[in-house]
């Protein structure tokens, strides 16, 4: 029996439970003082305040033990607060206290850290020992736009070093020395700018003295408000509490009882906030007049926009008019807009980001499963025994993800990735198969391939919820393995162990990102990977699925609302006479039933001069979209053009009209991450003067166009949303709680962690067989433009990098490189640092050389994140075959140094 | 205790080791730069700051190391024996000072006067025809009387003594093996006393495809050389121990871990590998493959602790882990793992060889055997002596070791955290755990250092807390800031003239006792509360109330 007792009071014990954990739970959070131990780190016994005395009988013979790490056994006797117990935790602190800065137990700064609790805990009078040697005299680090230290207040608890360790997995710090002159460094006892850190922030919130913390003091939270909400920056989703002193953010932290991050997050999340009120914000909507921007009134714009909406409708069709939603803002303004454009405009024209970054996994998986959604949760990590990542850099893109997947490849679970340029994960894993871009198809078909030759498919899972397997494993046989291993670069053998370990693994999960989507087979490659998942019966139980690691925020949310031209609220088909029955009765009018544009068919259209007006919410598309002349050229032919922002982009600077809207701070509503978690986005600050969040401009605009929208509130949005979206049946705004929760959410408010758990959504799971075509860049440019260049993400930018590029961040990397491998470079005469021409049949761009063997022969590699660069002034054309999504990853061009300044670094 | 380093040092195995790299790359200055260093980080795809904490922990390879060209020992037996103010003056015609550097205990405290020079150790008389370019060969017999009845030291005769002695036992089962070492009921000799049978036991009860026997010979207690002594003189009983240890547990690799101030054991033990691969007996006798590898410490008398030691082969800095997981359960490398004193692991063949039976008749109820001690130089017969457990001290000290040659008033026997035994009670004791225990003292590995009556007392107590902070991990409060303090106030007293408050002493004892991770921190008031017992008067001087 799991019996134990507490000064001589008889409890129940979990197994394996820690004392300090049991006595804490049943006598509360303070009954033991601790100084080492953190919500998110293992025990790790330095501080030794935790200290309780234990005997195995009723007043037995006694003995000290740690409680932090010592786990209750049956019949245990816990004394946690005798009197020799408090004398040996006044003692040791009083022993911390000697080598402390400043005097905490008459404390006259009011020093509010952790350490200064448990010295009022504790209740110690007064240090007794003379002064000795100490290490008041180390100097402060402020080297760092975000991090800082004064290891002055070090008392070597170890938090950071763990911190860095067992949660971001970088491994920045250490202690160095030992005994009384163990300290803690950073790399080679550096600066934090000239280490390895990556600014996350782990160590920092862990540190209990404030001896490594950050310019935000995030930590000093006197007299603060706390707000929860939901971070913008990725398809991750971390929570985040905004401290906010006199309306003015102060500080963000990482809540440890969030299930999506668990005290974690990067430094886009905890750091770089500092654009919402960055002198550039957008102030007050504007109307381009012979080429200048005029301020005017809100109601001036409304009229502005309203006429010519109008009259383009009457003139041209309402079919002339587009709008592109934003995957930034949340579920309600998504919802909306598309509402805008189906029932006030009359036309599908509506589309988002998504199309440029997953819309073939919404495709593709929709085909296969019947669902464009990860069918299972970060969670499930822990219960997996492979992680395969196709395509996604996730310790970039996704870092508080790319970091519990780090953990559990460091701690030896099987790794398979995928990817033309030796990531950091791929470092970490037991395979990289490091292909040449462009050819995933190919590469999964030999794992396919290989899967079946080896008899290693679960026939059981296939036979009983599968269908088409038979057709595409006849196709497959039909391979030429060793031509598929010419085309992708990859050894065979490489690829065959990969795919048995894939195969044998008991629970295998499967993450993809833009290098799957973002390709001339995108949608393709989509399918494949639910292939290979159904093949070996990785899909609807613990542990496995196929995860699209969504790029931004909201993507899973854009999509889900409708913003998509072939697909309304709750993915229901636009041309299906009996479901647009549903919304014209749910919306009050008829609503279009021909599929509307994508993004590329706007730009065409626009080019064409078919489409006449345009609304774009909070997106880049000059910046971040393909062929930068191109869509210049289709935005400068338009008659209007919207553009809700809150800088001055590149695309806004193209608008007739800009409204400036409110930040994800500003503004309340939900998020849908990308494990279909909805979670609340709860206002931090009100709307910096005269913006206003995107929700309330598309109710004012619907109005002023004659709608009869309700007024924008995130309860009154959820509660139209969930009558028309099925799968958001049970989603009340109240019911959402700290953690939100995964659709499908039924009528009753429970939800769903794992898809497919009983059959799929679909019916029967179908194969494909998809057949490796090389990209048209390629078959068309190569002779000329021998090398490929793809295109990435840094860790401290997002996207156009509108709101890094107004933070810290940019302090941290400041432009774009080029990655480029060293033989390449020596070829080229290129060295580190010199600027590189590279130029493709579209354009050409002059790009920083960064020599590194994180890229083969061949392949080079870039941001987008600075306008200065543009460097979607050489991206193609070309597009996923299936769902226009971009060809971003694949782009022919040649390269040569530049004969511009040769700016070394 | 990271489990991340742990696995990622593991990856590549124990033959291409992280810490040997580290070491390796210290040899030609004395510490590896850190492009090295960052290198090795690469490989291994650790920290920079990992490798530079581990290297800036051990005294041979830390950064005040470079340039370091000699070394002369300051362990508590040459302290006593004034022997090595002779030896650094000396030194100091031949070198700059600050070429020289320290080591604690080389071993040779049966004639002191000890020092390091070009991977050799020098002790006795060496030091009077020393020469930097024909350094002399160093004589030393340490060898006290060994009686008849001898168990642990008696030697294999010749290798095919011991080659057939491998064959016969590993053709018995594992089970069989494992009931022949718990019933002979063999007490571990590094210090805690714990059941070798448990502990194999337990190790065995772990599934892993990889396991790994450990031989601790980071003997580094000063006035310890009764390890030495074995992987010197004995090489193939302490081999014989690990083979069936590995036999028995499923483990397949061995790995003694010894220290860097015995070159000369590394050397003799390596040979003795050696013989064995040549002569095959270990490859895949009836599917037991057993592979021996040594690995250099580094200085560092806390890698003794055997956590401490594990995280030591790992590369990861020696800080001492959290107990449990014990070894067994998730030691090098998170295997199960078995970790061993070198005097436990040699007296496996002799309990082998005549049985478990007659291994417990020997020795007191509790404690079963013999044990090697080790008198220093204040003996008239210094060295080595086996005796059973259970043996009076003072048959030792006068009768095997002929007394004192000149006026002792105390020994401090177990190493450092080993009590201080006041003459008086030499009659009083026996040579085994539970009569030290009962008298509040400790057996530890029964090394034992004189201390002379004209050496004060409360030098010998501030040498000890010296010693203590000098070689703390420093992971743990009460010992990293505890011993320092400790070491201030002793200090203090004696060369300032200040009074240290006696109840701040006491509660500085008790917390470093109370509250410490491990028995560094943990045994070091021992020897100090026992001076204070029966020095007192001598001591009062020092103290105010
Ligand atoms: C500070 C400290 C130093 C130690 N030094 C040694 C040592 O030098 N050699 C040794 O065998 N054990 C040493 N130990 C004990 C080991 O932790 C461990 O108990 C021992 O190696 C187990 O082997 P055994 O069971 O054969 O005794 C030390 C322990 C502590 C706390
Ligand atoms: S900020 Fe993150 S990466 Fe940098 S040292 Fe701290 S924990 Fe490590
Ligand atoms: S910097 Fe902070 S968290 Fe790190 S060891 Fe020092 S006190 Fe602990
Ligand atoms: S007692 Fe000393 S040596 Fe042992 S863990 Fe604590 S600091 Fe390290
Ligand atoms: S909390 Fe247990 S030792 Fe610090």
């Amino acid at each position: 029996m799991n019996t134990a007792f507490i000064n001589n009071k008889p409890y129940t014990f979990n197994t394996g439970e820690s004392i300090l954990a049991f006595v804490r739970r049943i006598e509360g959070e303070k009954s033991i003082p601790t100084l080492c131990d953190a919500p998110n780190l293992e025990a790790f016994g330095s501080c030794r305040v935790c200290s309780v005395e234990v005997a195995f009988e009723k007043d037995g013979k006694t003995k000290t033990v740690a409680s932090c790490h010592t786990p209750v056994t049956t019949n245990l006797h816990i004394y946690h607060n005798t009197n020799s117990i408090l004398e040996l935790r006044k003692n040791i602190i009083e022993l911390v206290l000697t080598d402390y800065p400043t005097d905490l137990i008459n404390n006259k700064t009011k020093e509010k850290n952790e350490l200064q609790q448990v010295v009022e805990a504790v209740g110690i009078k007064k240090i007794r020992y003379p002064k000795g040697a100490n290490h008041f005299r180390i100097e402060s680090d402020e080297s760092h736009p975000y991090m800082r230290s004064d290891f002055s207040k070090c008392i070597n608890c170890f938090r950071c070093i763990r911190a860095c360790d067992e949660v971001q997995g970088e491994m920045v710090l250490s202690m160095a020395g030992r005994g009384f002159e163990a300290h803690v460094v950073k790399g080679f006892n550096q600066s934090f700018m000239d280490s390895d850190c990556v600014s996350c922030g782990a160590c920092a919130q862990a540190c209990p003295t404030g001896a490594i913390s950050d310019v935000f003091e995030s930590k000093n939270l006197e007299n603060a408000k706390i707000t929860r909400t939901i971070c913008t920056y990725c398809g991750v989703g971390c929570n985040l509490e905004v401290a906010t002193l006199n309306g003015k953010i102060k500080s963000i932290q990482a809540p440890y009882n969030a299930e999506v991050n668990q005290g974690h997050t990067c430094l886009k999340g905890r750091y770089a906030f500092k654009f919402y009120d960055h002198p550039d914000r957008l102030k007050t909507p504007l109307i381009k007049k012979d080429g200048i921007f005029k301020e005017v009134s809100w109601n001036e714009a409304y009229d502005f926009i309203s006429s010519r909406l109008e009259k383009i409708k009457s003139e041209n069709g309402a079919d002339a008019i587009a709008g592109i939603s934003s995957a930034r803002t949340p579920n309600e303004e998504n919802y909306l807009m598309q509402k805008f454009m189906r029932a006030v405009i009359g036309t599908n024209n509506i589309d988002c980001c998504a199309r440029v970054c997953h819309s073939p996994t919404a495709l593709g998986m929709q085909k296969t499963f019947g669902t464009g959604a990860a069918t299972n949760s970060i969670s499930e990590l822990e219960f997996t025994d492979c992680i395969f990542v196709v395509g996604a850099n996730p310790t970039n893109a996704h870092p508080v993800t790319g970091a519990k997947i780090k953990q559990k490849l460091m701690k030896g679970t099987v790794g398979i990735v995928v990817d033309p340029r030796k990531t950091q994960l791929a470092k970490y894993a037991t395979y990289h198969l490091q292909l040449k871009p462009g050819t995933n198809v190919a590469l999964l078909n030999m794992m396919l391939y290989f899967i079946i030759t080896e008899n290693m498919e679960d026939k059981e899972f296939i036979a009983k919820y599968c269908e088409g397997f038979e057709e595409m494993k006849n196709e497959i046989l039909r391979l030429d393995i060793s031509q598929l291993e010419k085309i992708t670069g990859v050894d065979k053998n490489l690829v065959k162990q990969a795919a048995i370990a894939y195969a044998k693994a008991n629970a295998a999960m499967e993450f993809h990102g833009l290098g799957v989507t973002e390709h001339y087979q995108g949608t393709y490659t989509v399918q494949l990977l639910a292939d290979l998942a159904m093949i070996t019966g990785n899909v609807g139980k613990k542990g496995a699925g196929v995860n699209p690691l969504r790029g931004q925020n909201n993507v899973q949310g854009a999509a889900d609302m409708g913003a998509q031209p072939h697909q309304g609220a709750g993915y229901l088909d636009v041309t299906d006479a009996s479901i647009n029955k549903k919304y014209n009765q749910f919306y009050g009018v008829e609503v279009p039933s021909n599929i509307g544009y994508k993004i590329p068919e706007m730009f065409d259209a626009a080019i064409d001069g078919k489409l006449k007006a345009l609304w774009v919410i909070g997106e880049d598309v000059v910046q971040t979209d393909p062929n930068t002349q191109k869509v210049m050229k289709a935005l400068k032919n338009l008659d209007l053009l919207v553009v809700s922002e809150l800088f001055m982009t590149e695309t806004a600077k193209l608008a007739t009209v800009i409204l400036p809207a409110s930040s994800f701070l500003e503004k309340e509503g939900t998020f849908t991450n990308g494990e279909r978690r909805i979670q609340r986005v709860q206002k931090v600050v009100e709307p910096l003067e005269n913006t206003k969040p995107d929700g309330q401009i598309i109710v004012e605009m619907m109005r002023k166009m004659g709608y009869n929208q309700c007024d924008y509130t995130a309860e009154n949005m959820l509660k139209e949303i969930s009558q028309i979206v099925p799968f958001f049946a049970g989603v009340k705004w109240d019911e959402l709680g700290i953690n939100g929760k995964q659709w499908p959410v039924k009528a009753d408010g429970s939800d769903t962690e794992i898809l497919h758990k009983d059959g799929f959504v679909r019916g029967k799971g179908k194969f494909y067989y998809c057949e490796y075509e090389e990209s048209n860049e390629v078959k068309t440019n190569s002779k000329d433009y021998p090398y490929i260049i793809t295109t990435n993400r840094e860790l401290e930018h997002y996207n156009c990098g509108a709101m890094t590029r107004r933070t810290g961040n940019v302090e941290i990397v400041t432009e774009d490189f080029l990655l480029i491998n060293p033989t390449d470079a020596e070829k080229n005469y290129i060295h580190d640092g010199d600027l590189v021409c590279v130029e493709s049949p579209r354009g050409k761009v002059d790009i920083k050389a960064k020599i590194t063997d994180e890229v083969k022969q061949g392949i080079l590699s870039s941001t987008f994140h600075f306008p200065e660069i543009m460097l979607n002034n050489i991206t193609s054309n070309e597009h996923d075959s299936e769902a226009m999504c971009p060809e971003y990853k694949v782009v022919s061009c040649r390269i040569r140094k530049s004969r511009g300044k040769n700016l070394v670094v | 205790m990271s489990k991340n380093l742990s696995e990622l040092s593991g990856r590549k195995g124990i033959d291409d080791n992280l810490f040997e790299r580290i070491g390796n790359s210290a040899q030609s200055t004395g510490s590896p730069s850190q492009e090295e260093l960052s290198k090795i980080a690469d490989e291994f795809l650790v920290g920079n700051a990992n490798t530079f904490g581990t290297s800036s922990f051990y005294d041979f390879t830390k950064s005040e190391n470079k340039g370091k060209k000699i070394y002369v020992c300051n362990g508590s037996a040459c302290l006593c024996a004034g022997t090595q103010k002779n030896v650094s003056d000396i030194l100091e015609n031949h070198f700059k000072s600050e070429e020289i550097g320290h080591m604690t205990c080389l071993g040779r405290c049966y004639e002191n006067s000890a020092f390091h020079y070009n991977g050799k150790n020098y002790s006795g008389r060496d030091i009077d025809n020393f020469s930097v370019n024909t350094p002399p060969k160093s004589f030393s017999k340490y060898v006290g009387n060994i009686d008849s009845n001898s168990f642990l030291t008696t030697p294999f005769e010749g290798f095919s003594e011991f080659s057939a002695l491998i064959k016969k036992t590993l053709s018995r089962s594992p089970e069989d093996l494992l009931d022949e070492i718990k019933k002979s009921q063999i007490r571990g000799r590094g210090g805690a006393g714990f059941p070798m049978g448990l502990k194999w036991e337990s190790c065995k009860n772990e599934t892993s495809s990889q396991k790994f026997i450990i031989c601790n010979a980071d003997e580094g207690d000063p006035g310890a050389f009764s390890d030495r002594f074995l992987l010197e003189e004995r090489p193939y009983s302490v081999l014989f121990g690990m083979i069936v240890a590995g036999y028995i547990t499923g483990a397949n690799r061995g790995i003694l871990y010894i220290r860097a101030e015995y070159p000369e054991a590394v050397e003799i033990v390596q040979q003795a590998i050696d013989s064995i691969v040549k002569s095959a007996i270990l490859t895949n006798t009836n599917g037991f493959n057993f592979v021996f590898k040594i690995i250099k410490a580094k200085g560092a008398y806390i890698c003794g602790e055997e956590t401490a030691l594990i995280n030591s082969i790992e590369g990861q800095r020696p800080e001492v882990r959290t107990r449990p997981p014990f070894p067994t359960q998730m030691g090098l490398f998170n295997k199960p793992t078995v970790v061993n004193n070198v005097e436990t692991l040699a007296s496996v063949h002799g309990i082998i060889k005549k049985g478990a039976e007659f291994f417990s008749k020997l020795g007191t109820p509790k404690s079963k055997g013999t044990k090697l001690v080790c008198l220093d130089s204040f003996f008239n017969n210094p060295g080595l002596y086996e005796v059973e457990m259970g043996s009076q001290l003072s048959d030792l000290v006068f009768k095997l070791g002929g007394g004192f040659k000149t006026p002792i008033k105390a020994m401090q026997i177990g190493g450092p955290l080993g009590g201080i035994v006041p003459v008086s009670m030499i009659n009083e004791l026996t040579i085994d755990f539970e009569s030290f225990a009962s008298h509040g003292f400790l057996l530890g590995h029964a090394s034992i250092v004189c201390i002379p009556e004209s050496f004060p007392m409360i030098n010998y107590l501030e040498h000890l807390m010296e010693f203590a902070a000098y070689e703390s991990c420093g992971k743990c409060f009460p010992c990293r800031l505890g011993t320092k303090r400790g070491h201030e106030l002793l200090h203090s007293a004696i060369h300032e003239n200040n009074k240290i408050e006696h109840s701040l002493f006491q509660d500085l004892l008790n917390t470093l006792q109370q509250a410490s991770l491990c028995a560094h921190g943990g045994g070091i008031p021992l020897p100090i509360k026992n001076a204070m017992y029966y020095f007192e008067n001598e001591l009062n001087a020092y103290f105010k109330k």
